[in-house]
């Protein structure tokens, strides 16, 4: 009887390790050398390291994606009245990432097919835009909606908050991978999504998703806090600076 | 080192190089001495120029204006060339304009028509002006070569001196309708409001050809009118749209007091309508350079800006 019980449990011990082993061929851990960073009055951008260890093979892949606090984009285009370029169309993205970049060991179309990249939701064409646009791609016809992802793609890779490529992956025997990422000087304060994940032969068979914080802090957050929570006094206080420093400006060109 | 001069600037968030910020200073500072003009018509298209948000530029220039003016305004105080009872009627008309013009900024804002209108209105007011002030330097330096030429009367009386609610000044010895200054100053606080400017380089020719007021006094109660009608946009800025720019207004503050010094010193080598005809060419290649800007297809037909 016990004896019956001790080879039981001795089964479904062995069928959970069998099972832990199956989802060890694909296991992955990443980490980043700074998960909190303030935006300090020196800001100007930052570097920090993506790494991690892998169970991987030869011919892997690893990609990493990160993407930033959701945010509206006023979205305007231009064309030619009278003479000047004038905004003529405003489009406004709601909740779309302010940040998005991808950094992989190959080239992404490489890695996977545009079909798994998609169902992964991997690539700024894969992050539901169509749904985000509110006017006045809603009941446009495609070439149109096209058009305006298009620019908006554009637009953000012009002011680095969707680089096309931040940096590459190494991927060190088959083990260990690590990657430099670029933050860039105009990126929003929030929290992150880091999502590494591991391809083989087209597939994506582990993936790890880990955060990153963004906040501004010292003299900046101070500064930014009393502008916003108590704007009325902000006003007089920027005001009465003014007048001692034209004051003290006055005072002194006399003296000299 | 030189990548730790970089300085984030809290409400305009960017990070920009510290010597450009007080370099911008500076350079305007010294134009600002050297032709005694605020500078605030160079300093708001140039933030703009290097990156910050057209909104955040013409807030924070205002709180710049403040204490430019405070610090010019003081010199002419002492000096008794300020004549409060016009400041004040100016004045009446300058809070009201601003304010109006802050709410006008908001609206456009929202519209995304704000850098239009502010681009425009520079183009418009800079060019008109500017070729004024060369077609009247040139024409002083060639009086001054030929001499014998004959001399202008200040100012006639026309319909403007037939309107009601007539009023005595005696610092500037007229006898005019108080309508006059308060729409003069009206007109200049909606322009202080939307271009980011004191708006002296309207209300000084106002003040001589359509009042009369004496010159000696027009630039010390211009910038009376300025001190407060700044302080106000500053003021209603910070509590509307969040754009002043504390620490941005700070440093371009202490680049442009050291520049106004030198600019003060060189302006004694240069003779009066020397001075006003290189200002008036300043002025048409800022407003030829904005004119371009709207006029030339730009490389994006597209833009895009984050709302928070």
């Amino acid at each position: 009887m016990i004896r019956a019980r001790q080879l039981i449990l001795g089964f479904i011990l062995l069928l959970g390790m069998t099972s832990l082993a199956a989802a060890n061929s694909g296991r992955l851990v990443a980490d980043l050398s700074k998960s909190n960073i303030a935006i300090t009055s020196g800001f100007h951008g930052t570097d920090l390291l993506l790494f991690g260890a892998v169970d991987g093979a030869a011919g892997d892949d690893i990609l990493v994606v990160i993407s930033g606090p959701p945010t509206d984009i006023a979205q305007r285009r231009k064309a030619n009245r009278a003479g000047i370029w004038i905004n003529v169309e405003t489009n406004i993205w709601q909740k779309v990432p302010s940040l998005y970049t991808i950094l992989a060991t190959s080239p992404i179309d490489k890695i996977a097919s545009p079909k798994t990249l998609a169902s992964l939701a991997i690539g700024t064409n894969n992050i539901g835009l169509e749904i985000a646009a509110k006017t006045p791609i809603a009941g446009q016809s495609k070439p149109t909606a096209n058009e305006f992802i298009a620019a908006l793609q554009t637009n953000m890779a012009n002011i680095d908050l969707w680089p096309d490529q931040t940096g590459n992956v190494t991927l060190t025997e088959n083990a260990l991978f690590r990657a430099e990422v670029k933050l860039p000087a105009n990126i929003l304060s929030g929290t992150y999504d880091v999502r590494v994940l591991q391809f083989r032969n087209g597939v994506a068979i582990s993936e790890d998703i880990t955060n990153l914080y963004i906040n501004k802090g010292g003299l900046s957050a101070g500064i930014y806090n009393f502008a916003h929570n108590y704007s009325a006094l902000y006003g007089i206080f920027a005001i009465l600076f003014a007048v001692a420093a034209g004051w003290l400006a006055a005072a002194a060109f006399r003296r000299s | 080192m030189l990548a730790s001069m970089y300085i984030y600037l809290p409400i305009a968030e960017i990070s920009m190089h510290i010597g450009i910020i007080i370099g911008l200073g500076g350079g305007v500072g010294f134009l600002s001495g050297l032709f005694g003009v605020g500078g605030g018509f160079l300093m708001t298209p140039l933030l703009i120029f290097f990156g910050i948000p057209p909104a955040v530029a013409v807030a924070t220039e205002a709180n710049q204006i403040v204490a430019s003016s405070v610090s010019g305004g003081l010199a002419h105080m002492r000096r008794g060339n300020v004549d409060f009872k016009m400041g004040g009627i100016l004045l009446l008309g300058g809070v009201v304009g601003s304010s109006f013009g802050v709410m006008l900024f908001a609206s456009l804002r929202e519209m995304g028509q704000i850098d239009l209108v502010i681009k425009l209105s520079y183009v418009v007011f800079l060019g008109i002006i500017g070729f004024l002030m060369l077609l009247e330097s040139v024409r002083t330096i060639l009086r001054t070569r030929r001499p014998g030429g004959r001399k202008t009367k200040l100012h006639q009386h026309n319909w403007l001196h037939g309107l009601p609610l007539k009023m005595r000044f005696r610092r500037s010895k007229l006898y005019i309708s108080a309508l006059l200054p308060l729409a003069i100053g009206a007109f200049v606080g909606v322009l202080a409001a939307i271009m980011g400017v004191g708006g002296g380089f309207i209300m000084v020719p106002a003040m001589i050809y359509l009042l009369g007021m004496p010159t000696s006094i027009v630039v010390g109660t211009s910038l009376f009118q300025i001190i407060f009608v700044t302080a106000n946009v500053t003021f209603l800025q910070s509590v509307q749209t969040q754009t002043v720019d504390f620490m941005l207004a700070g440093l371009l503050l202490f680049g442009a007091v050291i520049g106004a010094q030198f600019g003060t010193r060189a302006s004694a080598l240069l003779r009066g309508e020397q001075l006003r005809g290189l200002l008036a060419l300043m002025v048409l290649a800022v407003c030829i350079k904005l004119g371009f800007d709207l006029a030339l297809r730009p490389d994006h037909l597209f833009s895009v800006e984050l709302l928070k």
